[in-house]
């Protein structure tokens, strides 16, 4: 249990710090390109960068919001739960939905690492020569890493309650 | 027998409170499968997100936001804002209610506004004799009132997801978002029966208050004068907007701390963007399926039968809309619901920026409707209430917005105006 709450955290901690460059960085080349659009002068690799930095954010964002049990539902009977107090009700709720998601990832992990594998043959390159079927790789690691997260969430509700409190999802407040 | 059982499922996951991603995500594999189409090709539609030119205001405007909620922002802009509004008699609600339209603009109605601001206007409403229930309905309402002005997320996302010019959302919005805060405001200093104190008008404390807060108080200014007056697209608005805020706030207030404060911003907004995202990515696929099967034609067709103009469409529009915006988050209707809505309004001859506007105004208004309207709940959250009482306090305010409703679906010119 201890490695995998060390390989949840590591993935927490990597995420975080690759979203805070990844901001910066389509913030500072998108400026940057507004400057040199003034003096009639555009670098080229800059645009597709910067949509690839935001398509990475996406899936490290989405990283983040597992861990803190953010990402948007329609989580009526989890309210119903919480304002009931039905907290075995709302842990088993909390197994169902984390191992849906894991199962479902994986599939959708196939289904891009497909895609990529696709793209790493017949790919162009699209910016610094680098092939789409590089990029196209952000979507199969972002899954994973997302999937592992549930995993995660799923095997530590049957810990102990605490460790249990800590992963659970019962928010579903985007941002809030 | 299979496809049925498997929207069942589907269904069965979603009000469990299943990441609306994983559902959208498994319904496109699940479609795709059916249909004898190799899964791979979810992948396919989910990385055409990625070719959108637009999608950079999406992270970019979210940040700005968070930041400006972190900072003193809110304090400063509701001071500027009490000093030149507060003489008027229900001043300080019309204070509460500007001033987070403004912010809700910047934070997309993520529950931010009600965060940020409802800690400072609550003791300002009952200090000047606002009713507790009052106060509460008016914050709860305003969590959400500034989404149709720009820069407002839910715009972009709509404009992203329906193919129709974010320059022109942002300016159809404008005049129903006056409307709405004028109806909102005409309560506050009509219907409020507490002998509310008044404050004296005062220039000094007008030029005070605004040396204070003017970088803030002049950026809406700025973000419509550079998109309007051609200077830059939208994405590079956001980009100019988040660069702006960074540095006034960080190296000119000096509120936010570079190494505590913004990477912790560039988290929550990003755990926001990603969820947001990912919904939009999954849904790509999903809705692209929808709309080859000729699923919006079939239920068009089916419409037909009982609905034969545009004005009792637009009744039903109505209604399932503020169903949708109460049982669903903003974000995730305008993905899944938008792509379905748009051929059937097309058919009944309805403005797709008129639709827009439409759509937008019922999902605000889903906000605050029980009994699952997300800001109640972040209101309860927030003040230590119960949603029940929240429910009450939020109603005058509900009416009075579908009657805003009414005015902004009846009458397009309010909507068309501007563009025209």
């Amino acid at each position: 249990m201890k490695v995998l709450k060390l390989i949840d955290t590591f993935l927490e901690k990597i995420s975080s710090w690759v979203l805070v460059a990844s901001v910066f960085a389509m913030l500072s080349f998108s400026v940057l390109n507004i400057i040199l659009r003034w003096m009639n002068t555009t670098i080229h690799w800059v645009e597709p960068l910067v949509r690839h930095l935001v398509f990475l954010a996406t899936f490290l964002g989405g990283v983040l919001a597992t861990g803190r049990g953010t990402h948007i539902g329609i989580d009526i009977l989890g309210k119903w739960c919480e304002t009931n107090k039905k907290v075995e009700v709302h842990r088993w709720i909390t197994r169902i939905i984390a191992l849906a998601s894991f199962l479902t990832l994986l599939w959708l992990f196939k289904s891009s690492v497909d895609f990529a594998k696709v793209e790493l043959e017949f790919g162009k390159p699209v910016f610094w020569g680098i092939s789409s079927g590089y990029l196209v790789g952000i979507i199969p690691v972002g899954f994973i890493m997302i999937a592992y997260r549930f995993l995660f969430i799923f095997i530590s509700s049957f810990c102990s309650p605490r460790e249990h409190e800590n992963s659970v999802v019962d928010e579903s407040v985007a941002g809030g | 027998m299979a496809g049925l059982a498997a929207g069942i499922g589907l269904f069965l996951l979603a009000i469990l409170g299943t990441p609306l991603f994983i559902v959208i995500g498994l319904a496109s594999l699940v479609a795709f499968t059916f249909s004898g189409i190799e899964v791979s090709a979810v992948a396919i539609e989910l990385y055409r997100i990625s070719s959108a030119p637009t999608l950079l205001t999406i992270p970019l405007f979210t940040f700005a936001g968070y930041m400006m909620a972190e900072s003193g922002s809110p304090r400063r802009l509701l001071k500027l804002t009490e000093a030149c509004l507060g003489w008027i008699p229900g001043g300080v609600a019309i204070v509460g209610l500007v001033v987070c339209a403004f912010f809700t603009a910047f934070t997309g109605a993520s529950g931010v506004t009600i965060i940020a601001l409802g800690g400072l206007l609550y003791p300002i409403l009952t200090n000047e004799g606002y009713t507790e229930k009052f106060s509460l309905g008016l914050i709860t309402t305003s969590g959400s009132l500034g989404l149709l002005f720009p820069p407002s997320l839910p715009i972009i996302l709509y404009g992203l997801i329906a193919k129709v010019d974010i320059d022109k959302l942002f300016l159809a919005g404008i005049l129903p978002g006056i409307l709405l805060i004028a109806i909102l405001a005409g309560y506050s200093v009509f219907s409020c029966k507490v002998k509310i104190s008044r404050k004296k008008f005062s220039t000094t404390e007008v030029v005070s208050a605004f040396k204070g807060a003017w970088p803030e108080f002049l950026l809406p200014i700025g973000v419509l004068t550079g998109i309007y007056g051609g200077f830059t697209t939208p994405s590079e608005a956001a980009a100019c907007t988040a660069a702006y805020i960074f540095i006034i706030e960080v190296f000119w207030y000096k509120d936010l701390s570079i190494t505590k404060d913004i990477p912790r911003i560039v988290r929550d907004s990003m755990a926001l963007v990603g969820g947001i995202l990912l919904i939009l990515c999954c849904a790509l696929g999903f809705t692209n399926w929808l709309v080859d099967e000729e699923v919006p034609m079939i239920i068009f067709e089916h419409m037909r039968t009982f609905i034969d103009n545009k004005y009792t469409f637009l009744i039903f529009l109505n209604i399932f809309l503020l169903i949708v915006g109460s049982m669903m988050d903003i974000f995730s209707a305008i993905i899944v619901v938008v792509p379905l809505i748009i051929p059937i309004a097309n058919e009944f001859g309805i403005d797709p920026i008129h639709l827009a506007i439409i759509f937008l105004t019922n999902l605000e208004i889903g906000y605050i409707t029980p009994p699952v309207g997300i800001n109640l709940f972040i209101s309860s959250f927030r003040f230590k209430k119960p949603v029940t009482e929240l429910y009450s306090a939020t109603i005058p305010f509900l009416l009075l917005m579908l009657v805003a409703l009414i005015i902004i679906t009846y009458v397009p010119v309010l909507s068309l105006g501007l563009i025209d």
